[in-house]
């Protein structure tokens, strides 16, 4: 196979959301001697891409965007031990920390828009669930991410997003980084009152938005 | 004509006649006992009691919980032992717990599990086991109690778990980094295997909760059309309600399911479905669909629509806006139940808002009696 074959088929087996396929390729992939990450930037990622375009029209719901992210992330763990040797070289990617806020244990929508993100060229450090506002402050702070998305699904635990926003202040870090929130009870109203940047309509509309700050930053 | 009671307000909007006024109701269990609550249900407020009515074992797997402490968090872990092998939980618990009721916390939390019972593909085959060993015993003494405390104060109605692809989905695969997704697309085999297994399991559930003395079968579930494409939920949920209604219409019940979230995008398979009530449907922001727009599309079905609690966030003069769009949206009324909770405890303050809109909304609904209603509001 050439590379532009290996390319295609690491493409076509995300977009068909094919485990197996992705992986066997991703291996012969690198035993042939095709670069990683050119294996990852121009053949999964753009696989990607056309998931998330399915995504946007309908044609595909969360699941497969949520499946395709797995397929991804297993063809990219067959790339990694080759990876490494390069990384060095990699240019340096605009980060985003995402988390859902103290008590709550709901993920997916935060996955998605880390999974979005990730499409987009961003290193996202996805905290996980139920994350206190210490935690995420000690990460904006580690990692000086462009982006600090905020997820909550439940009006119990809408609240902690307030918290964290008061905990940058306090850190003199809420200048530093654009937060964006997000979950089904979380309103524009609700966003404001609590002084976020953002509030995400959906994940792609959220997504979108962290995109154009990212640009902006990158202009400076 | 004599006033309408609670009860009789509720079961004849549900029944699609009309009532003399909105009915409304609030959960038992999301309910403050005290003054607040005192003067609404003067107002009107009618009370809601869900109930299970059977009980259920499990026969030859033995079941052991014991305190372990998984990544500096205390949880309670919960390991069940079959003859085909064990498989475990983790639960974590918010304070409170163990010392109110029915395993809530003080803030009306109920546990949640940080380690599911299935985690990779061998645990399914012991979990089946325990399905097609699980027998299901009537008892409707809970109903019935209830039922001989409420009176004509408000409705009882029968408590069923999730439908068997839910109970996959959220309670034993979970949802968690899009764990259900994962295991459906690379074990479709063993995630087909377990749901066909407890939809079997549960025929004698379903016969159980039919023949309850409660009018009303709540028959689990919790869909939002997110979690729950329309693909997932034309073949796994469709059927499943299919079942459960011819049951529970022979029996001269109702049936309804909970959709508290965003189902714009299964709302005309919604349509197609028997259910009698769409509970908890939200309003935006919190739903995507419109109450009136959900009376158009589902005509042959009651509403009783969940009372946002994003609003409740923003206090009582945007649960006075927000109740009255709603009014507006829904006239002549018919075929709608409101319901003050569905989430989470009420503050007295949303609460006396809210009922005091309600209190006087007779049917059939008219602008003129909307703007009345906020005229003596103001």
């Amino acid at each position: 196979m050439t590379e532009k074959q290996y390319l295609a088929a690491l493409k076509q087996g995300i977009i068909n959301l094919d485990f197996e396929a992705v992986k066997k390729t991703a291996k012969e992939a690198m035993e042939a001697g095709i670069d990683p990450s050119t294996a990852i930037t121009e053949g999964m990622v753009p696989g990607m891409a056309v998931v998330g375009q399915k995504f946007e029209s309908g044609e595909y719901f969360l699941s497969e965007l949520v499946v395709a992210g797995e397929v991804m992330k297993e063809g990219v763990e067959v790339i990694n031990p080759y990876i490494k040797a390069t990384e060095s070289t990699k240019p340096q990617k605009v980060k985003a920390v995402l988390a859902s806020v103290e008590g709550d244990n709901h993920d997916l929508g935060k996955n998605i828009v880390g999974t979005l993100l990730g499409v987009q060229g961003f290193e996202v450090i996805d905290l996980g669930m139920d994350v206190p506002a210490d935690r995420i402050v000690a990460a904006v702070k580690e990692n000086n991410p462009v982006v600090l998305g905020l997820s909550a699904l439940l009006t119990m635990t809408m609240p902690k997003m307030g918290e964290v926003i008061e905990a940058l202040k306090a850190a003199g870090l809420r200048d530093k980084v654009k937060v964006i929130v997000g979950g089904t009870p979380v309103t524009g109203e609700f966003a404001e009152s609590i002084g976020a940047d953002h509030r995400a309509a959906n994940a792609l509309e959220g997504v979108q938005k962290c995109t154009e700050w990212a640009k902006a930053e990158e202009r400076r | 004509m004599a006033e309408m009671t609670r009860y009789e307000r509720i079961m004849t909007a549900s029944r699609k006649n009309r009532a003399d006024k909105l009915p409304f109701f609030h959960f038992w269990r999301h309910s403050q006992i005290g003054w607040a609550e005192r003067e609404c249900r003067n107002r009107g407020m009618g009370m809601c009691w869900v109930r299970p009515p059977y009980i259920q074992k499990m026969h030859d797997v033995e079941m052991t919980e014991k305190q372990v402490v998984d990544s500096g968090v205390n949880v309670l872990r919960r390991t069940y032992t079959t003859p085909v092998g064990s498989i475990w939980c983790d639960e974590k618990r918010a304070r409170g717990t163990e010392q109110w009721h029915a395993l809530r916390s003080w803030d009306d939390i109920a546990p949640w599990q940080t380690q599911r019972l299935i985690k990779g593909p061998e645990d399914y085959k012991v979990l089946k086991y325990m399905v097609e060993n699980t027998e299901y015993i009537a008892d409707y003494y809970p109903i019935e109690q209830a039922m001989d405390w409420l009176g004509d104060d408000g409705v009882v109605i029968d408590a069923l778990p999730h439908s068997p692809m839910q109970m996959l989905m959220i309670d034993w695969i979970g949802s968690e980094g899009g764990r259900f997704y994962i295991h459906h697309a690379k074990y479709p085999d063993l995630v087909e295997e377990l749901y066909q297994a407890v939809s079997k399991n549960r025929d004698a559930m379903y016969e159980i909760a039919a023949k309850s003395p409660a009018p009303v079968t709540a028959c689990g579930d919790n869909v939002d059309g997110v979690l729950v494409n329309p693909r997932l939920f034309e073949k796994y949920f469709m059927p499943e309600y299919e079942k459960e209604a011819k049951l529970i219409h022979d029996q001269g019940k109702l049936m309804c399911v909970h959709m508290d979230g965003r189902i714009g995008n299964i709302k005309h398979l919604v349509a197609k479905t028997p259910i009698d009530i769409i509970e908890a449907l939200h309003a935006p922001p919190m739903g995507d669909l419109p109450i009136g727009e959900a009376l158009s599309l589902f005509k042959d079905k009651v509403i009783w629509t969940g009372y946002p609690g994003s609003v409740y966030t923003l206090g009582p003069e945007a649960v006075k806006k927000h109740a009255l769009d709603l009014l507006r949206d829904v006239l002549p009324g018919d075929r709608l139940v409101f319901e003050v909770s569905t989430e989470n405890i009420v503050s007295n303050e949303n609460m006396r808002m809210l009922t005091s809109v309600l209190e006087n909304a007779t049917l059939p609904l008219t602008t003129e009696k909307i703007d009345e209603i906020e005229r003596s509001l103001s």
